[in-house]
């Protein structure tokens, strides 16, 4: 430091020219999110306040296009509960067997890294090619799943998994559950690596047996990693437009919603309402922003529910 | 106890695998011959079902995906190490408010910007060429996020130091002392932006309507009502459109996987 110092004229003006150049350094980054996303966001946020197709005149309306997503539209309410739900169906397992494979994968001494590679492979795939996928293996008629399920006497009929909404829930439920499953693991398996070695020698010379090691050591110690998996779980799930939309987009079956609206999500009305049906770009804006509402609020929630209160 | 975990992951193994394998396989059947069976060997037909679907612009679409992905990844890892740079090595005023704009703005979902980017980019007349769905990443707050993180990491501030003594300006400091120094989080960033932007499904459904710039998601979804009845070429698209992924990711898992699981331990 001292060296530094001295062997420098001066120094002002050296801490002058880099902090310019910091600036410059930052300058892109800076103009980009403003161009293409601080004014965008504003843009939609000032477009909320209006009824507008896009094409003929603004007609300003205030607060009313809140007003009627959260009193008058109940199909809001209905995408809401169906993201919920297929959420609810969803997160717990991939938490529970996410941490159970990770488990299993840190106590295996061969073949570690191809588990891994091997089952993070759904998470990586293009959405479109497992909507495809699963419309197809779910398929009434055709399907693989009801031609194995009869073959094995399980069912004397296929059942119709995609035409009755409890079902068409589930099957989006497991389209995300096969798709995060390595993830979750992947992160679990993280995070025990980082838990340093001595823990689990002093419990093994305090006779802990692993069961109760898993317990009172490791699950505690994953609190955090527990905490980070399901806000970020909630944060995307709250966005899941991708799996249902794409499940039902195949040649005959490609009706929005599913069946009975069943598996239609908010951000699925979203791009319904403003860019399929009636291009109403005020009233979409404005869901978009109900929806950045809800998922403060649902996140700031589940960290509380996660992280517990001494934080 | 033992032997039934490892039966128990095998079999989540197996069944994440083979709806791929099934793919690739179905991609090689003569579509009438697919449900006679289960499609566990390999067919004859791949070379006609390529032929089908290379009757479709499916390589110019294959090309708009791959001149999407490769430049976002290129302008988010460029501009992502530049502000990362910056916020990780120097001092200066606004380092503060930058740092916690960025975080911020991670948790922002992006549907509330597209309503106004539509808007903006049809004002500026963009619509309907690739540039809107490259644009977006180049100031991706996670990419900002995750380089300010692996500079700080990695890079000693002597080095910077010394290289300033040396009369070395602060650019060249950038391109030839910290870059090379922080290739394995570029890497990690660049195959992140490479899965994601090629996967990518909302944005372009909504910006782009000409068929000439669809990517291949966009594609691949509106297979279903040209190719009907040709089950095994819309097959054959598919293992098609995700055979870049699979590569792509085959190639970087091990810092990849790295990658993506230290801003969950740390954070």
């Amino acid at each position: 430091m001292l060296k530094y110092k001295s062997s420098l004229a001066k120094p002002e003006k050296n801490l002058n020219r880099s902090s310019v150049w910091a600036y410059i350094f930052c300058a892109p980054f800076i103009i980009g999110y403003f161009l293409f996303s601080l004014f965008p966001i504003m843009y939609s946020f000032f477009i909320s306040f209006f009824d507008w197709n896009g094409v003929g005149d603004k007609l300003f309306v205030g607060v009313k296009n809140y007003i009627t997503i959260f009193t008058r539209d109940p199909l809001f309410y209905k995408s809401l509960t169906n993201t919920l739900l297929i959420m609810l169906m969803s997160t717990p397992v991939e938490i529970i067997l996410g941490m159970l494979l990770a488990v299993v994968l840190f106590n295996m001494k061969k073949g570690k890294s191809f588990f891994q590679t091997a089952n993070f492979l759904p998470y990586i795939t293009t959405p479109v090619a497992i909507g495809f996928i699963f419309a197809y293996l779910f398929d009434w008629n055709n399907g693989y799943v009801n031609l194995v399920l009869i073959k094995i006497g399980i069912l004397h009929e296929g059942i119709y998994w995609l035409q009755e909404p409890a079902t068409a829930r589930m099957v989006v439920a497991l389209m995300i559950i096969w798709k995060y499953l390595g993830y979750f693991m992947t992160i679990y398996l993280a995070g025990m690596t980082s838990i340093p070695e001595e823990i689990y020698e002093a419990a093994k010379v305090d006779g802990a047996n692993p069961f109760k090691t898993f317990i009172k050591i490791t699950l505690p110690l994953l609190k955090n990693i527990t905490a980070f998996l399901l806000v970020t779980s909630v944060i995307g799930g709250l966005q899941m437009f991708d799996e249902p939309s794409l499940l039902y987009s195949w040649g005959e079956r490609s009706y929005v919603g599913g069946p009975d609206n069943s598996v239609l999500t908010v951000v699925w009305k979203f791009y319904n309402d403003a860019f399929k049906s009636d291009s109403m770009l005020g009233y979409g804006s404005a869901i978009s922003f109900s929806l950045f509402a809800i998922i403060i609020v649902f996140s700031f929630i589940s960290y509380r529910i996660s992280a517990g209160k001494e934080v | 106890m033992k032997k039934l975990l490892i039966g128990f992951i095998a079999i989540v193994t197996v069944l994440s695998i083979l709806p791929f394998y099934l793919v690739f396989m179905m991609s090689t059947y003569y579509s009438n011959d697919l449900f006679k069976g289960l499609p566990f060997l390999p067919s004859d037909f791949l070379l006609k079902n390529f032929e089908t679907i290379f009757k479709t612009n499916f390589i110019q679409v294959y090309g708009n995906s791959i001149i999407v992905s490769v430049s976002a990844v290129v302008l988010c890892t460029l501009v992502s190490s530049l502000v990362g740079f910056a916020i990780a090595k120097y001092k200066f005023k606004f380092k503060k408010v930058i740092n916690n704009f960025i975080i911020i703005t991670m948790m922002v979902p992006m549907q509330i910007s597209i309503i106004g980017y539509l808007l903006e980019m049809k004002t500026l007349h963009l619509n309907n060429t690739l540039l809107p769905i490259i644009l977006v990443w180049v100031s991706y707050p996670f990419g900002a996020f995750f380089m300010t993180q692996f500079i700080k990491d990695s890079i000693a501030d002597e080095m910077i130091e010394s290289a300033r003594i040396d009369g070395c300006s602060e650019p060249r400091i950038f391109a030839t002392i910290v870059v090379p120094l922080i290739k394995p989080g570029i890497a990690t960033l660049a195959t992140l932006v490479f899965l994601w932007s090629w996967n990518n499904y909302l944005l372009p459904l909504i910006i782009i309507n000409k068929q000439q710039f669809y990517t291949i998601p966009i594609l691949v979804s509106t297979l279903g009502t040209a190719h009907r009845n040709d089950l095994a070429a819309r097959m054959c698209a598919l293992a098609l459109s995700i055979f870049p992924v699979i590569v792509v990711f085959l190639l970087g898992s091990k810092t990849f996987i790295k990658g993506i699981s230290a801003g969950a331990v740390k954070g």
